[in-house]
């Protein structure tokens, strides 16, 4: 059975009278155990499907199922489910970590709400997961505006993982952060991955998407117009959008 | 070799934080910009390649940075003392700029022709048609079509890759020996990247002039640019002809350049550069890549000051090591 | 170690101006809370000759009963002051709670009424409405904290609603919806912090007006009559003999002034340490 599936969703934006259509009846697989690319460029719609993964957007038409059970079907056992099921990690790493919280609180707080009731308990498990995601103690009892956006990416993703998810969508997740902080969290997610965490990333960059991915959905307009195992993809492309998009990699002419 | 357009020596640029504490952002940069080149400065966040892009440009004052030290000298004027009547004469007009995209844009009240034909005027009394056709001449130059209908909508109208060519267009309206470009396809898709930097290429090839491409994205650099100067923790660490990156003489431009993704085989070991970069001002003394540096040794972190060597021409590095390792 | 803290403090933008005016203010709400408990004098017990002028025994002179003016400036403190204060603190915390629930409301028939009430109330003049509605519910201090919590709360609902819908959009506000807290939780815990502090800097220079509006209120007889010690009414009962006995008018209007000028000076210092950050 297929972890995440997306049925024939779309979705429509009203803006000031006019119907814009971001999503436009696509269908998606995401098997358990995998990693799953979106590739797109700004105002593609990958982001806003993105988002209908994790429940964050609800699709004006079309169903979504986790392990084969339809989500959108009101009950709220499924939307529980999901919720402790799929976590996110955003672009922007200025945005996604409350800024009157310290890092530890905040992953703590997660802690708290999916592991433990123990204050101190949950306090110890989320030291350890920044430990592991490489924040010293002493950068997690700040706040996030004195950690660099490398840090609080990783920052984002431990607080992701303190929900124990099954899932985990990152959207843009290292187009913010310098090349350095790239590299780290990137090695970051290969080592989850590894550990059996499936993956939806969604990238404009198709570095990233070449050195993570399984599978890549390529994304325009909306639709996907090319899907496929990420070598294939990568080693002949069908559709003229994504040779375009794979010739413009800086240095893949020279 | 020619004599350099920009020459750049041992630059200090300073911020005031309070009344009297001072920040140092930059403190040793040097490097030179041959007339017709493409020079990318590379440096991740924090290293004060912005700010030495505004010292170019003039623009330091505004956010209470100023030149501490060093010499900067645009074709023989001296830019540390320069009067504000001398900027106004070099600023937007020997000099171009062009931002980054995602932080300013056109100005979004005014039409595209009416943007153009200021920084085609400059503030001079122009005949009307002469503005006009010098806009539609700029418009063709970066590739935009239909420009006599582009003159007359506003940024809002227009993609974000069509509003950085506008924005490129304004760069180069009087011709500029030099034009400074901060970033200017982070946030674009890859496909405008692209696009811009042959346009760039193109700008250099054809008006012989020299560009100052800005950017955290080491391949970028090395695909567009003819040289590469490497900036760290305020210093200007390394300089080298593009194709010679994977002959670098200095290990955080290697390391860099070993920690991209594009080539590394899928979910491979991916080489990454271990911890942080030093915090603005609180260098260690010595090599300030020392602490992540692999090849670090007790001679690397005890010298009080890591001079620029020059291996060649073309070439220098501030690694002391640069011998043994390589 | 502290001084050395307080001197850095110093040094950044602004920060001169908010130490002194820290400083400045907590002198004289200290002041007002010691004086009425250990002065030598009461507001409102006869101590001397009328008219007796500033000296050593009374340096704020006496007033026209011959009651002591330093001991009626100071007791004034609380009322002065404090009145202030509740009638800044209260329509925040309401305006504040309101609004960011109001930021929750989907329907939007409903979110347009409020909105137009918040604007139909923030559009009249405070003090001639006050002063209106203190004719009709008779003077008093108590009744200028709810005719400054009514017409006030309407100000801060709106910047509250404001700010809260711009912190909803960010991403930590998602990431707290993923994670499952409950929506209490993301209220109080995550929207509230990153709104209030918006609001607290409205509320600060609002501070200041209010002062001057209680005050200004008790002049016209409206707040705080004679005998009770406060500075407007003081400044009002004094006026007739400003001629002959300048200090019956002058110590309470510069009590008046001391406490402007401090709060001015924070409010003033701390937005220039954010445009310094910025």
């Amino acid at each position: 059975m297929n972890l995440l599936e997306a049925k024939n969703v779309s979705v429509v934006f009203n803006s000031y009278g006019s119907e814009i259509h971001a999503v436009k009846n696509v269908d998606f697989i995401l098997p358990q155990g995998k990693v799953v690319g979106i590739v797109g460029e700004s105002g593609s719609g990958k982001s806003t499907f993105a988002r209908v993964l994790t429940g964050l957007q609800l699709p004006t038409s079309g169903e979504v199922y986790y392990l084969g059970k339809n989500i959108q079907e009101g009950s709220e056992t499924y939307k529980g489910e999901l919720r402790k099921a799929v976590q996110m990690v955003f672009q922007d790493p200025y945005s996604s970590l409350n800024p009157r919280q310290r890092i530890i609180n905040a992953v703590s707080e997660a802690v708290q709400q999916h592991q433990t009731s123990n204050k101190s308990e949950a306090r110890e498990i989320a030291a350890k997961l920044l430990a592991r995601m490489g924040i010293s103690q002493l950068d997690a009892n700040k706040y996030p505006s004195s950690l660099s956006g490398g840090q609080r990416q990783r920052a984002s993703v431990a607080r992701a993982l303190a929900a124990q998810p099954k899932i985990l969508v990152a959207d843009e997740p290292t187009s913010a952060i310098d090349q350095s902080a790239q590299s780290q969290l990137l090695e970051l997610f290969s080592e989850l991955i590894a550990e059996g965490l499936s993956v939806v990333l969604v990238s404009h960059d198709l570095g990233v998407i070449r050195y993570l991915t399984d599978e890549t959905y390529v994304m325009e307009s909306g639709v996907f117009v090319e899907s496929g195992s990420t070598q294939q993809i990568f080693k002949a492309p069908k559709n003229s959008y994504t040779q375009k998009l794979i010739a413009s990699i800086p240095g893949s002419h020279l | 070799m020619s004599k350099p357009l920009v020459e750049i020596k041992d630059l200090r640029i300073d911020v005031r934080v309070t009344r009297k504490k001072r920040l140092q952002i930059v403190n040793s940069a040097s490097f030179e910009i041959q007339p017709g080149k493409l020079v990318g400065l590379i440096g991740e966040s924090g290293s004060g390649k912005t700010m030495l892009c505004r010292s170019l440009v003039g623009t330091l004052g505004r956010r209470g940075a100023y030149i501490a030290g060093g010499q900067l000298t645009f074709d023989g004027i001296d830019l540390v003392n320069a009067s504000n009547k001398e900027w106004a004469e070099i600023r937007g007009k020997r000099i171009g700029y062009i931002p980054q995209s995602a932080l300013a844009g056109p100005n979004p009240v005014m039409t595209i022709g009416a943007q153009l034909g200021e920084a085609i005027s400059q503030g001079q009394k122009m005949a009307k048609a002469d503005i006009r056709e010098r806009a539609i001449e700029l418009l063709n130059i970066v590739q935009i079509r239909r420009p006599e209908v582009v003159l007359k909508q506003y940024p809002n109208e227009l993609s974000g890759g069509m509003k950085q060519r506008v924005m490129i267009a304004c760069a180069i309206a009087q011709n500029p020996q030099l034009v400074v470009a901060d970033e200017p396809t982070t946030g674009l898709d890859v496909t405008v990247q692209a696009e811009i930097m042959d346009l760039l290429k193109r700008i250099r090839d054809e008006f012989n002039t020299s560009i100052v491409l800005i950017s955290h994205d080491l391949q970028l650099i090395n695909a567009v640019c003819d040289e590469i100067v490497v900036m760290h923790a305020g210093a200007t660490v390394e300089k080298l002809p593009s194709g010679e990156i994977e002959d670098s003489r200095h290990p955080y431009t290697r390391a860099l350049y070993e920690s991209r993704i594009d080539l590394v085989e899928p979910r491979g070991k991916l080489r990454t550069i271990k911890g942080q970069p030093p915090a603005v001002g609180a260098w260690p003394t010595g090599c300030r890549f020392a602490l992540r540096c692999d090849f670090v040794k007790p001679e690397c972190t005890s010298a009080t000051d890591v001079p620029l060597l020059t291996l060649s021409p073309t070439r220098q590095t501030a690694c002391i090591r640069h011998k043994e390792i390589y | 170690m502290k001084l050395q803290k307080i001197r850095d403090y110093a040094d950044r933008p602004g920060g001169f101006g908010i130490i002194v005016g820290i400083a400045m203010f907590a002198f004289i709400a200290l002041a007002g809370i010691i004086y009425p408990l250990f002065g030598p004098y009461k507001s409102d017990a006869f101590v001397g000759d009328s008219f007796g002028k500033p000296s050593l025994t009374h340096p704020f002179g006496l007033d026209q009963l011959g009651r002591d003016v330093l001991a009626r400036t100071l007791t004034a403190v609380p009322s002065d002051l404090g009145v202030a204060f509740l009638g800044v603190t209260i329509p925040l915390a309401i305006g504040t709670i309101l609004g960011i629930l109001l930021a929750f409301v989907k329907n939007r028939a409903f979110v347009s009424i409020v909105s137009s009430l918040i604007d139909g109330i923030n559009a009249f003049p405070l003090l001639i409405i006050a002063v209106a509605m203190l004719t009709v519910l008779g003077p008093g201090l108590v009744n200028v904290v709810i005719i400054l919590t009514f017409m006030n709360w309407a100000r801060y609902a709106r910047i509250a609603r404001t700010r809260a819908i711009v912190v909803m959009q960010q991403n930590y506000i998602e990431a707290a919806r993923l994670q499952g807290y409950s929506k209490k939780k993301i209220i109080f815990r995550h929207i509230t912090p990153n709104v209030s502090s918006e609001s607290l800097a409205y509320a600060l220079s609002d501070f200041i007006l209010v002062i001057i509006v209680v005050s200004g209120l008790s002049f016209l007889g409206l707040a705080a009559r004679p005998p009770a010690a406060e500075w407007g009414a003081m400044i009002a009962d004094g006026r007739t003999y400003i001629g002959d006995a300048w200090w019956l008018t002058i110590y309470p209007g510069l009590a008046l002034c001391w406490s402007a000028i401090s709060l001015s000076l924070i409010v003033e210092g701390l937005s220039r340490r954010d445009r310094g950050n910025s």
